[in-house]
């Protein structure tokens, strides 16, 4: 293949990358992407790459010149690659617009339930040795650390009442205390003999959406429950409990009110 | 591939490339111009002259030119085309993902609660003393047995290059740089200068040549680890039973580490929050990770021969495995 085709070929790749990130960073979609710290890095690789690939498509014609004197017969190529230029084409090009066709930039039900949506919260036994030494945790700090609602409702993330349910303080702590949390609401699958469980849950990513994982709480109506947009946003209101099921324990939120709610401006959790 | 599989994959593929591609180009870029202003040998004037110095001190560039494992690759192969000693390039290559102060910073900042300074000081301790010894072994081997064809061939013509300067520099009577052109018709000096003009096209087109070679093997690694990455995910229930083994916990941590393919960078986010497993099966997961996954085994394609990374792989993965066994029974009491 002539040079200037293949560099036409490599700038098309370039090119084509920088166009994905851009489009991604540019139309908000990154937000589900990566963690906050990781954007504007994306941002910047998109921005380079489009430099990068502009100039050697601008360029393909002229002649370069590596300053250094090549010996006879050496051809000493800057540019070869080690594949085929249209077969590096189709390679990083393919797989990359597939999956810009299919990506509706969130995991199905599915890969979730994969991802930790039926697990317990881990126990935090090997943080013991560390809590040992720190002052006790108490109500009142609780309390001072959480905003009410109007009818009296202590807001909490939906991750601090995960993790509570490996934290013996903590769950002592919360247990039986009224709270209001937010997240999407899906079906309870396991120990729901009556049908009065659902599932609430948000996504906590720490780099990027291949390594986030769902953080679930289960939501007792005691009756059927309410008719939600299965996996839409849900506020709910309640008297926190912990239940030990299949030998660990559950963070378990006996229902007052559940009602639908606008997705929050960041939908997912993401590391400090 | 059922919809919800092609979503699956399309979300998961497209995060890991969104933040893998701006540190392939980083790297391609330094590469780049690597390839075109630095002369050959630069690399080695650096080092000290005495082999074992120079592996010890290759390890400790990482803190220099910190660097994660995707930005690395593309550098040391431009590294050893130029004349580096493959065994300082590997040594740089296993450790400059680790031994670097923005991975310190992140296992330090991840750890926050469960004792960060012993991590982080573990992790690069480990990961240093890895790539110094598979550095100081493969120092014994021949090029052909470590590099790709290809790239062996480069440096053989490399080599050949500085002969051709001499007969230069007999011709004209003086001195001339590797990296300063030589108009042997007309002897034009003048007209040297204004080629080097040309040489930031040279470096920018070796730069994109660079990107697209890693890019495609970084590619095929993505796909694969997203189909593993939506399979089998972190937490799964055969995993957690492993947890508490002292000798299979690491392990299998490490069988993690390779199939996630994370950036050294922000692999420790993840380790944090596997609170089930011991601290050695973490140190495992921190090191071997970036020394060796998916995404580098064929990233390393570029550079090495399969048989070496084949080598390379069960070598570490059996090195680390030992000593985060050692780690934890000596230095964790239980």
């Amino acid at each position: 293949m002539k040079p200037e085709l293949r560099r036409i070929f490599f700038s098309l790749c370039v090119l084509l990358w920088a166009g994905a990130l851009l489009y991604f960073y540019g139309s908000g979609r990154m937000n589900h992407y990566l963690v906050p710290d990781f954007r504007p890095i994306a941002l910047f690789g998109g921005l380079g790459l489009a430099v990068l690939g502009t100039f050697n498509l601008l360029t393909a014609r002229q002649t370069g010149s590596c300053g250094h004197d090549h010996g006879d017969g050496d051809e000493h190529d800057h540019e070869g690659g080690d594949m085929n230029p249209i077969a590096s084409l189709a390679l990083m090009v393919v797989p990359l617009a597939l999956s810009m066709l299919w990506t509706i930039d969130e995991f199905s039900q599915s890969t979730l339930a994969r991802k930790g949506l039926y697990e317990s919260a881990p126990d935090s036994r090997e943080n013991a040795i560390f809590s040992s030494i720190l002052p006790p945790l108490t109500l009142e700090e609780i309390e001072k650390g959480h905003r009410r609602t109007a009818d009296g409702y202590l807001e909490f993330d939906l991750m601090e009442l995960f993790f509570a349910a490996g934290d013996r303080e903590l769950q002592g702590l919360l247990n039986g205390l009224e709270i209001e949390t937010e997240g999407r609401i899906v079906e309870e699958k396991a120990n729901n003999p009556n049908g009065t469980r659902m599932r609430l849950y948000r996504i906590f990513m720490t780099c990027c959406a291949a390594d986030s994982r769902a953080i679930p709480i289960i939501l007792e109506f005691g009756k059927e429950p309410p008719l939600l947009p299965v996996n839409g946003w849900v506020k709910a209101a309640g008297k926190m409990t912990f239940a030990e099921e299949n030998g660990a324990f559950q963070p378990v939120l006996v229902i007052d009110r559940a009602t639908a709610a606008e997705a929050p401006a960041e939908d997912k959790f993401l590391r400090n | 591939m059922s919809s919800d599989a092609q979503q699956d994959f399309a979300y998961a593929f497209l995060s890991i490339l969104f933040e893998g591609a701006p540190f392939i180009l980083l790297g391609t870029i330094i590469s780049g111009f690597v390839d075109i202003y630095l002369p050959a040998g630069t690399m080695d004037r650096f080092l000290p002259k005495n082999r074992t110095f120079a592996v010890l001190a290759a390890g400790l560039m990482g803190a220099v030119f910190p660097v994660c494992e995707c930005a690395v690759v593309p550098v040391i192969r431009r590294l050893v085309s130029k004349g580096l000693p493959v065994s300082y390039a590997i040594t740089y290559m296993l450790a400059a993902p680790i031994v670097n102060p923005i991975t310190a910073l992140s296992t330090w900042k991840a750890f926050q609660g469960q004792a960060p300074w012993m991590m982080t000081g573990g992790r690069v301790l480990l990961g240093y003393l890895v790539a110094v010894a598979v550095g100081l072994l493969i120092a014994r081997f021949s090029l052909r047995s470590i590099l790709r064809k290809s790239l062996v061939e480069k440096i053989e013509k490399e080599a050949a290059t500085p002969k051709a300067e001499e007969a230069c520099s007999s011709c004209c009577g003086h001195h001339h740089d590797h990296d300063h052109h030589h108009d042997h018709a007309a002897h034009d000096h003048a007209e040297t200068h204004t080629k080097h003009d040309n040489r930031l096209v040279a470096a920018m087109r070796s730069a994109q040549k660079d990107f697209v070679d890693v890019g495609v093997y970084f590619t095929i690694g993505v796909a694969i680890t997203a189909l593993f990455n939506t399979g089998i995910a972190p937490g799964a229930i055969w995993l957690d039973g492993l947890a508490g083994n002292i000798f299979i916990a690491p392990a299998a941590l490490m069988a993690l580490a390779f199939i996630l393919s994370l950036c050294s960078t922000s692999d420790a986010f993840i380790a944090a929050t596997l609170a089930k497993f011991t601290w050695g099966a973490k140190l495992a997961f921190l090191t071997f990770g970036p020394m060796f996954d998916v995404k580098l085994l064929f990233l390393y394609q570029s550079v090495l021969r399969k048989k070496f990374i084949l080598c390379l792989g069960v070598s570490i993965f059996v090195v680390i495995w030992l000593v985060s066994i050692a780690a934890q029974h000596w230095l964790i009491p239980s």
